[in-house]
């Protein structure tokens, strides 16, 4: 399973990088960026991800954004997105779910929550 | 407020709903979500979050406890516009602001420094924690081999046990074996629970960048404040600057009173 991990802080990529090995994936089947517009360019040029999972706010592009570029076309439009972010305000979470996030997570999380929302995603 | 997983997963359910429609109805179906599953999310909220209520602890009792600390450590004198040194505790206890407008004073300057250098320290802590992974993960190799060796072993001697009962030298090793067999297994649940720990902490490290997260808001309603004031005080009549008067009349105590006013002209005609 391929992972793209978009976060603007450093320690919360490797994180989640962590949390992602801990999962069984390998170091090299996942990628990170550090916003909007180096995850779009890393999208263009990288191949086929499997699961894109995205801070919200970033410098350059943030990932609304980013979400809303994804969803309106290329070859990833049907790519599963999981948000993870410090937005945990209910009008926050529906505009994430309308951009088009097929899941969401509020920071922090445990590793069994981004455990259980990959395995949804994948089985899903 | 917590909230469950089965509520959030309804509200993802709620979230295929909203992405299946066309906007309006969209909208609609947003407006439907049910705001007790909303409001049992964790981490979801309704309002903006609070600030919290500081602390006043008692410093002087505090700083008295600490071996080391004293009243007369030297102090670093800034200078100010009348020319008199200042300490900046000084400054602040006495309310003469201005601090001096340098980069250490100024206030959003020293939010995005405590914001990187604690990135840069969290970053290094992250380094150590995944060096001790590491180490740990090749330890457990090593006592994979040992305990591998050591079940070997202790079939070996289980059927030389089984072969040769009266020998004692085989049941007493076979003993010996599966002891050490047992102290392997125990050190093996010992680094996996020493992970766990290093695992848990890696996850409460996220705070970092929850906490940074807050500072960059601070900074920016200062900014956003600092344009305010900005404008709100800007002059745009192009008068010059006068010089201003330094006491008026219905001042307190530093205006001359009428009959000071007369001897002083009295005195000075004198002379």
């Amino acid at each position: 399973m391929r992972i793209l991990i978009v976060d603007d802080s450093s320690t919360m990529r490797r994180i989640i990088g962590n949390v992602v090995q801990q999962l069984g994936v390998k170091k090299g089947d996942f990628d990170e960026a550090a916003d909007g517009v180096e995850a779009w360019k890393i999208l263009e040029t990288n191949g086929q991800y499997d699961v894109i999972l995205t801070d919200w706010n970033m410098p350059n592009m943030n990932g609304l954004e980013l979400v809303k570029k994804i969803r309106a076309g290329g070859a990833h439009q049907k790519t599963p997105i999981v948000m993870i972010t410090t937005e945990g305000g209910k009008s926050e979470v529906i505009t994430a779910l309308k951009a088009g996030v097929n899941n969401y997570i509020v920071k922090p999380f445990s590793a069994d929550i981004l455990k259980e929302k990959l395995d949804g995603l994948i089985k899903g | 407020m917590s909230m469950s997983q089965e509520e959030i997963e309804a509200l993802m359910s709620g979230a295929d709903d909203i992405s299946g429609g066309d906007e309006e109805s969209s909208d609609d179906s947003v407006g439907a979500i049910d705001n007790d599953i909303l409001a049992g999310i964790e981490g979801i909220t309704d309002d903006e979050p609070q600030e919290e209520e500081s602390s006043n602890d008692n410093i002087d009792d505090i700083l008295a406890g600490i071996e080391g600390i004293t009243d007369d450590e030297p102090q670093e004198e800034i200078p100010t516009q009348d020319d008199s040194a200042h300490t900046i505790e000084e400054m602040i206890e006495e309310s003469k602001f201005p601090l001096p407008v340098e980069k250490e004073h100024k206030v959003v300057n020293q939010l995005n420094e405590v914001a990187e250098d604690s990135e840069e320290k969290a970053s290094q802590i992250f380094d150590i924690l995944s060096f001790i992974l590491d180490e740990n993960g090749e330890v457990g190799d090593v006592f994979n081999q040992l305990e591998e060796f050591a079940t070997k072993q202790r079939d070996l001697l289980t059927s030389l046990e089984n072969k040769f009962p009266n020998i004692d030298v085989f049941k007493d090793n076979l003993e010996e074996s599966q002891k050490s067999i047992e102290i392997i297994q125990a050190y093996k649940l010992r680094i996996d629970a020493e992970n766990n720990k290093i695992f848990e902490a890696m996850e409460i490290m996220q705070y970092h960048d929850i906490n940074r997260q807050k500072i960059e808001r601070v900074m920016a309603v200062i900014k956003k404040l600092t344009n305010y004031l900005n404008g709100i005080f800007e002059d745009d009549t192009g008068k010059p600057e006068v010089q201003i008067a330094k006491h008026i009349s219905g001042d307190s105590a530093s205006t001359v009173s009428d009959d000071d006013l007369e001897s002083l002209i009295g005195e000075f005609s004198n002379n």
